[in-house]
C-alpha cells in the first residue's frame, strides 16, 4: 500500500503500458480497428517527445519550441533508410527530377540499417550537442533560448524545402513501408503488432531512464538549475554542461520518436519541422502538468486522441476551437495540468470539505 | 497524504476509462445492404493554410452528392458522406485516409489538393485497395490504379498552353514558380519543350512558398527581357507578384504572363485590375459555355451564396462525384474492384463538355482552354483545343519529351 502511494505516477504509467499492452490482443478479436491500434502507437511516439521535453522544461525550466526539428532529423533518417528498401538502392524519382544521376553522400549514409540506427540518433544528437555547447556555453536562456531553439527548427524547414532534389522538398519521403513490411490491411495485422510493441517497449525504457535520472542526484540537480540557476553555480556545479547533457537526450529521444513514427506514418514531410509543430509538442506537456514525466505521456495521448476523434464529422470545421478553448482554460485555471488537478486541487477542496463538515461536527 | 494516494489511484482508474472510451468511440458500421446509404469519405483540409482553397471543392462534393441523392440516388441508394480534416499536414492526411477506409469502410473517397497530400495517401488507398478521386491539375509522373485524377495532365494544361504562345510568336520565356513539386517538375517539361521548338528560355527562378518580396526576382526578370513570363506560383505568393508587378506600372501588355495556378478564386484575391489581359491555362472556366455549366454555376450559387465563384479544381471535383456516381451503375456495384473494370471509356457530360475516363492511366480525356482574365474578374475563353486531349502522364507521345528524357526512371 505504501509502495503504491509513493509510486502514484509509475503506477499510473503502469495501468497505461497495461491498457496499451491489450489492445493487439482487442484488435485480434476484432474488437477494435486496426486503425486505433496505429493511432495509439503514433500517440506513443508523441509521448517519447514529451518525456524528452518534460525533462527539458518540467526539470530544468529550458523552454524549447524547437524539438520538432530533432524529430523530424529522426524520421528523415528512418525515411531516407526505407525508401532505399523501396528502391533497392538505385536513386528516387525526385532526385531525378532535381538533376541528380547518383545517390547524394546523404543519402548512401543511410543505406543499410546499422548505420541508419546509428546515424539517425547520432545526427540529431551531435546537432543538439554542439548548439547546446555554445548556447548553454554562453548563458543565453529563456526567452531567448526558446527564440533560438524556433529560429532553427524554421531555418530546416526552408533548408529541407530549398534542397529537393535531396529532400523532395515539402512532400517529402513517401511511399515507404515500415522495417518489418507493410503494416497495412488484414493480411499485415501482424506487423502492426510487432511494431506497435516495438514502440511501447522504446516508450517503456524511454520512461524508465527518465525516471532513473530524475530520481538521482541528476535529476535533483535539475530542479536545482530550474529553480535557482546562480545558486547552483555557486555551489560548484557546471551548470552548462547539465543543460548540454539533458538538451541532447531530449533531442535524441525526439529522433527515436521520429524515427518509429515514419514507420507507423509511412510518410515523412518537412510539416514536421514547422514551428506550430513543435509548440503543440510543448502543448501536450503543459496540458499534462510539467515536471512529473506522466504528465508529459497523458498529455500527448488526450491532445492526441482527442483532435484525432473531433476533427471528422460534425466538428469537422470547429475542432480547433474546442481544443484551443481546452488548451485555454488548461493553461489558466490549472497550473499543474491535468496531474496537477489530481494531485494538488482535487485534494486541496477534499480537505477545505472535511475542514468544513469537521466544523458543523464540533 | 492519505487521501493523495487514494487520488492518485481514483485518477488513474479515470484516465482509464477516459483513454478506453476514446478508443472506442471510433467503431463503424458494416455496409452492404441494399437499402443502406452508400459511405463517401470526403479528405480536405479544412482548418490550416490550404484550408482556403479546399473549402470550395469540398463544397462542390457535396453539392454533387446532395444533387444525387434528390434525383434518386446511386444504385437505388442514397449517399452519406463521412467529413475528414486533412488540416493542411500531409501526415494527417495518410491518418484520415486509413481512418476512412478501416472505420467507416467507404466505398470511396473523394479528397486532397496539394500532391505532398496526395503522395502522403497514395500508399494507403493502395494498400486497402480503396480509390481516391483527386481533384486538381497536377504536375504527372504518375499513374495508380488506386487513384483516379480528375484534373489536367501535364500534357492537358502545360504543353498546350506552351503550343499556344509558341504559335503566337512569343520567343523568350521566363520560368517562375514556387520551390516545390509541381512547379519543379512543370519547368523541367516547357524547359525540354522549348528546347526542341527552338525557343529561348531566358531565366528560371523559384520563390520560397511565403516569400512576399519578388523585388530580386522581379529585377531579373527586367534584366532578362522575356517576351512572356510562365508563372507556376502557388498560393500568397501570386498575390504579392503581381502586386509588386503592378506597382512597377507593369501591365500585360508590357509584361505578359501565362499562369498555371490562377483560376477565378484567385483573380478575385488578387484584383482584376492588376490581372487584366494577363492569360491562364485550364480545361474549364466560368463562363464555359455549355448547358451543363450554366445549371452548375446556377446550383452552385444556390447553395453557396451569390458572391461565390466556380472554379476549375471545384468543377473537376464536381464531376468526380458523378463519375464516381456513373461507374457505380455501370457496374451495378460499389465495389472499386469493380468500379475499376468499368472505367475504361465512360463518359459524362460535365460542365467543361464531354469527359472520358482513359482506363490505361486512370487520367481523363478533357478539353484545355486558354483563358484570358477580362476587366470584371471573369477569365474568357481566348483559344480551345477542337477536341478533348487524352491524357499522357508520362508524355510518351511527344518525342521531344521523350528525347529529354523527362519520364521518371524504373
Amino acid at each position: 500500500m505504501k509502495l503504491i502511494k509513493k509510486n502514484g505516477y509509475n503506477v499510473c504509467f503502469g495501468i497505461i503500458v497495461i491498457i496499451l499492452g491489450v489492445m493487439p490482443l482487442l484488435l485480434q478479436a476484432d474488437m477494435i480497428k486496426s486503425t486505433t491500434v496505429l493511432y495509439l502507437a503514433k500517440c506513443m511516439c508523441f509521448a517519447m517527445v514529451a518525456i524528452g521535453l518534460d525533462l527539458i522544461w518540467g526539470y530544468t525550466g529550458i523552454l524549447s519550441l524547437g524539438h520538432g526539428l530533432y524529430f523530424a532529423l529522426g524520421a528523415y533518417g528512418m525515411g531516407m533508410y526505407l525508401k532505399l528498401q523501396a528502391t533497392g538502392g538505385k536513386i528516387t524519382d525526385f532526385m531525378q527530377v532535381g538533376g541528380l544521376t547518383e545517390l547524394p553522400a546523404v543519402w548512401k549514409m543511410f543505406r543499410y540499417l546499422p548505420n541508419t540506427l546509428i546515424f539517425m540518433l547520432l545526427i540529431p544528437g551531435a546537432l543538439a550537442g554542439i548548439l547546446g555547447y555554445f548556447i548553454f556555453k554562453s548563458r543565453v536562456k529563456g526567452v531567448y533560448f526558446s527564440i533560438i531553439s524556433q529560429a532553427l527548427t524554421w531555418a530546416a524547414y526552408s533548408l529541407f524545402i530549398a534542397l529537393s532534389p535531396y529532400t523532395n522538398g515539402n512532400v517529402g519521403i513517401t511511399e515507404i513501408k515500415s522495417l518489418f513490411g507493410s503494416i497495412k490491411g488484414p493480411k499485415n495485422q501482424g506487423n502492426l503488432i510487432t511494431l506497435f510493441y516495438v514502440t511501447l517497449v522504446m516508450l517503456i525504457l524511454i520512461y524508465a531512464l527518465s525516471r532513473f535520472l530524475v530520481t538521482r542526484k541528476f535529476g535533483k540537480l535539475l530542479i536545482a538549475i530550474r529553480d535557482g540557476e546562480n545558486r547552483t553555480y555557486f555551489s560548484g556545479y557546471c551548470v552548462s554542461r547539465y543543460k548540454n547533457v539533458v538538451y541532447v537526450l531530449s533531442a535524441v529521444y525526439a529522433a527515436l520518436a521520429g524515427a518509429l513514427f515514419v514507420n507507423l506514418n509511412g510518410s515523412v514531410t518537412p510539416t514536421q519541422m514547422t514551428i506550430s509543430t513543435s509548440v503543440t509538442m510543448v502543448i501536450w506537456v503543459a496540458i499534462g502538468g510539467r515536471g512529473t514525466l506522466i504528465g508529459a505521456v497523458i498529455g500527448a495521448f488526450l491532445v492526441n486522441l482527442c483532435e484525432y476523434n473531433l476533427s471528422s464529422g460534425s466538428l469537422v470545421e470547429i475542432w480547433q476551437y474546442i481544443i484551443g478553448a481546452l488548451f485555454v482554460i488548461v493553461i489558466l485555471f490549472f497550473k499543474g495540468g491535468i496531474v496537477g488537478i489530481v494531485t494538488d486541487q482535487i485534494p486541496a477542496l477534499i480537505r477545505r470539505k472535511r475542514r468544513k463538515s469537521g466544523r458543523e461536527e464540533a | 497524504m492519505r487521501s493523495k494516494g487514494i487520488l492518485k489511484r481514483i485518477m488513474c482508474a479515470a484516465l482509464a476509462g477516459v483513454m478506453a472510451f476514446s478508443m472506442t468511440a471510433c467503431g463503424g458500421s458494416g455496409s452492404g445492404d441494399s437499402s443502406e446509404p452508400i459511405k463517401v469519405g470526403l479528405l480536405h483540409s479544412l482548418t490550416g493554410s490550404m484550408a482556403i482553397s479546399e473549402v470550395s471543392v469540398r463544397d462542390a462534393e457535396v453539392l454533387a452528392i446532395n444533387e444525387i441523392n434528390e434525383a434518386g440516388g446511386v444504385l437505388g441508394r442514397q449517399i452519406e458522406y463521412v467529413e475528414e480534416d486533412g488540416a493542411s499536414d500531409p501526415s494527417t492526411f495518410a491518418t484520415k485516409a486509413e481512418k476512412l477506409i478501416v472505420d467507416d469502410e467507404v466505398a470511396t473517397v473523394f479528397g486532397c489538393w496539394t500532391s505532398s497530400s496526395r503522395k502522403a495517401v497514395k500508399s494507403v488507398f493502395e494498400d486497402y485497395e480503396n480509390l481516391l478521386w483527386y481533384p486538381v491539375q497536377y504536375e504527372g509522373m504518375e499513374d495508380s490504379s488506386n487513384i483516379m485524377y480528375m484534373g489536367a495532365a501535364p500534357n492537358q494544361q502545360i504543353v498546350p498552353a506552351i503550343e499556344y504562345l509558341i504559335d503566337q510568336g512569343y520567343k523568350k520565356f521566363f520560368l517562375l514558380g514556387s520551390d516545390y513539386v509541381f512547379p519543379r517538375t512543370a519547368n523541367m517539361i516547357i524547359n525540354a519543350q522549348c528546347k526542341a521548338a527552338g525557343v529561348e528560355v531566358v531565366g528560371e527562378e523559384y520563390a520560397d512558398m511565403e516569400q512576399t518580396d519578388f523585388s530580386s526576382i522581379i529585377s531579373k526578370i527586367e534584366a532578362a527581357k522575356p517576351d512572356v513570363i510562365i508563372n507556376t506560383l502557388n498560393g500568397t505568393g501570386n498575390v504579392s507578384f503581381f502586386k509588386q508587378l503592378a506597382e512597377k506600372n507593369y501591365t500585360s501588355d508590357d509584361l505578359m504572363t501565362m499562369s498555371f495556378s490562377i483560376a477565378e478564386e484567385e483573380v478575385a484575391t488578387i484584383g482584376a485590375d492588376i490581372l487584366k489581359g494577363h492569360m491562364v491555362s485550364w480545361n474549364y472556366y466560368m463562363t464555359t459555355d455549355t448547358e451543363r455549366n450554366k445549371e452548375f454555376v446556377e446550383a452552385y450559387q444556390k447553395a453557396y451564396g451569390k458572391d461565390r465563384v466556380t472554379s476549375d479544381p471545384a468543377e473537376a471535383a464536381y464531376d468526380a462525384v458523378y463519375m464516381w456516381a456513373a461507374a457505380c451503375e455501370k457496374a451495378e456495384s460499389t465495389d472499386v474492384e469493380d468500379i475499376l473494370e468499368v472505367v475504361d471509356g465512360l463518359s459524362i457530360e460535365a460542365p467543361e463538355g464531354t469527359i472520358t475516363v482513359n482506363g490505361e492511366n486512370h487520367h481523363i480525356s478533357k478539353p484545355v482552354r486558354i483563358g484570358q482574365v477580362s476587366e470584371d474578374g471573369k477569365i474568357n475563353e481566348i483559344y480551345a483545343t477542337e477536341k478533348p486531349v487524352e491524357p499522357d502522364p508520362y508524355l510518351t507521345t511527344y518525342d521531344w519529351a521523350v528525347e529529354a528524357g523527362v519520364q521518371p526512371l524504373e
